[in-house]
């Protein structure tokens, strides 16, 4: 199996404070990891450095990209090079069309990948194929970015993003929070279907429930930035049942 | 209606009448009275790449609303760069009751450009239920550019619905991240930012193919 990501002894901080104390993480090609922790463990921290968020300052480690520099990367390189993140809390931006920025993306990655931009029939094929599977209503796309959308219909439209994009390294943040029972299944279902065994996913939350739709090969503990345990999915069910304390 | 308003001086608009039109970077001076039912709707566009960079410029309007029905819509639109400065002056006067006014002024300031607003609006003591709105919004993409905003509302009558607002702020950083994240670079996606921002002035222009044109023009679409 083909290494994806490597990061090592990774150390981050945010206005001068160290939220990420030497991060360890392989992740190889094909497989979904979960990252489980308590709130303020420095989980959706580990997304936002690993997608290049200013905010943050990496002080020491290294998180290489099959083999490439991350951490040199302008955000938007490391997302044309197949990083992407589901937003715990996805942006609203009023006034710019889903259609025009999905255009926007797709046009970019394809143009740094040396590809003709798609005509705009190709690129309306693609969006209605690919809303259907997160059942995304039509109307959705004629707004504006996340504009009025409700709590499931954001996290919906990330993996409606994410399918457009088709990243080999996806980082779902939180995305079950605030899902009701169908919206779950509907979302992760759509992870599932873009599932090859060329890219790899890392699922960040702190429930159990969504790992029973899409279940991990490795599961994760983060604490005090920290990866303190590593187990199969059993450990989730563990935790589930006697919480954070006994591994601290 | 015709009004000529080359040599600005006053100009009425009679019973019903209706005066529509679009400045686009031409010298804007005027004083309209209006009488009852009569409607004035305008445009005072400053654009980039279709005006000098550096220029300097005043923008007056003047607007006394004399009989009740009458309908006032002043948009602004500037978007200015290198050492432009461009002032708009909107000076609206109800003089008497049941007159409507609506205005929506936005700047876009990059570079050292310098842009001010002054609002003035009055509700005579007797010029009761008149709704009134004025919204002033500002980009400011550059740490030297300036914008100063002096919004001037004396309201003597006590039974209007009356509104304003000003805010001058910067690009959304969380909506740039979110962008690049999706690997639109960060130049495009602060274009996207800002033709959102000029969108909703455009999208008051009635007349349907200069709406396009100047779509076409500032790429905004
Ligand atoms: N802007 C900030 N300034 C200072 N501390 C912050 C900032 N943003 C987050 N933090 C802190 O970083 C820690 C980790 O937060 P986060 O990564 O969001 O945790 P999680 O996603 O695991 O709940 C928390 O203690 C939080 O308070
Ligand atoms: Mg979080």
């Amino acid at each position: 199996m083909a290494k994806l990501l490597e990061i090592k002894n990774l150390h981050a901080s945010i206005a001068g404070k160290e939220i990420l104390r030497g991060v360890n993480l392989t992740i190889n090609e094909g497989e979904v990891h979960a990252i489980m922790g308590r709130n303020g463990a420095g989980k959706s921290t580990l997304s936002a450095v690993l997608t290049g968020h200013p905010a943050y300052t990496v002080t020491e480690g290294s998180v290489l990209l099959r083999g490439k520099d991350l951490l040199a990367m302008e955000p938007e390189i490391r997302a044309r090079e197949g990083v992407f993140l589901s937003f715990q809390y996805p942006v609203e931006i009023p006034g710019v069309s889903m259609t025009n920025f999905m255009r926007a993306a797709i046009n970019e990655k394809r143009a740094y990948e040396g590809k003709e931009p798609l005509s705009a029939k190709e690129f309306l094929t693609l969006m209605r194929e690919k809303r259907k599977l997160v059942e995304m209503a039509d109307k959705l796309s004629n707004r504006s970015v996340n504009e009025g959308f409700s709590g499931g219909e954001k996290k919906k439209n990330e993996i409606f993003q994410m399918a457009m994009l088709e990243p080999c390294l996806s980082i779902l943040d939180e995305t079950d929070s605030g899902l009701d029972i169908d919206a779950l299944r509907i979302v992760a279902e759509g992870v599932n279907r873009l599932k090859t065994p060329h890219n790899a996913s890392i699922v960040i939350t702190h429930y159990q429930r969504l790992l029973d739709y899409i279940v991990p090969d490795f599961v994760h503990v983060l604490a005090d930035g920290q990866i303190i345990k590593t187990g199969d999915k059993s450990l989730a069910l563990e935790l589930e049942e006697h919480g954070y304390e006994h591994l601290t | 209606m015709h009004l000529n308003l080359k040599n600005m001086d006053t100009s009425t608009l009679h019973k019903g009448d209706r005066f529509e039109h679009v400045f686009l970077n031409e010298p804007v001076d005027i004083h309209i009275i209006q009488e009852a039912g009569s409607t004035v709707k305008i445009h005072i566009l400053n654009l980039p790449s279709l005006q000098e960079k550096n220029e300097e410029r005043l923008n007056r309007i003047i607007i006394d609303q004399t009989g009740p029905n009458c309908t006032t819509e002043i948009y602004g639109l500037a978007y200015l760069q290198g050492e432009a400065k461009v002032t708009t002056e909107t000076h609206v006067n109800h003089l008497v009751g049941e007159g409507k006014s609506d205005q929506l002024i936005k700047f876009v300031l990059e570079d050292q450009a310098q842009g001010r607003f002054l609002g003035e609006l009055k509700i005579a003591p007797d010029a009761q239920k008149v709704e009134s709105h004025q919204t002033n919004r500002n980009l400011v993409l550059s740490a030297d550019a300036e914008m100063r905003t002096q919004p001037q509302l004396e309201i003597y009558a006590d039974d209007v619905q009356a509104s304003h607002g000003a805010s001058t702020g910067q690009l959304d950083e969380a909506a740039l991240f979110y962008m690049q994240q999706r690997g639109i670079s960060k130049q495009k996606a602060r274009q996207l930012l800002v033709n959102a921002f000029m969108m909703d002035v455009i999208n008051t222009i009635s007349e349907e193919s200069l709406r396009e044109n100047l779509i076409n023009t500032l790429s905004l679409d």
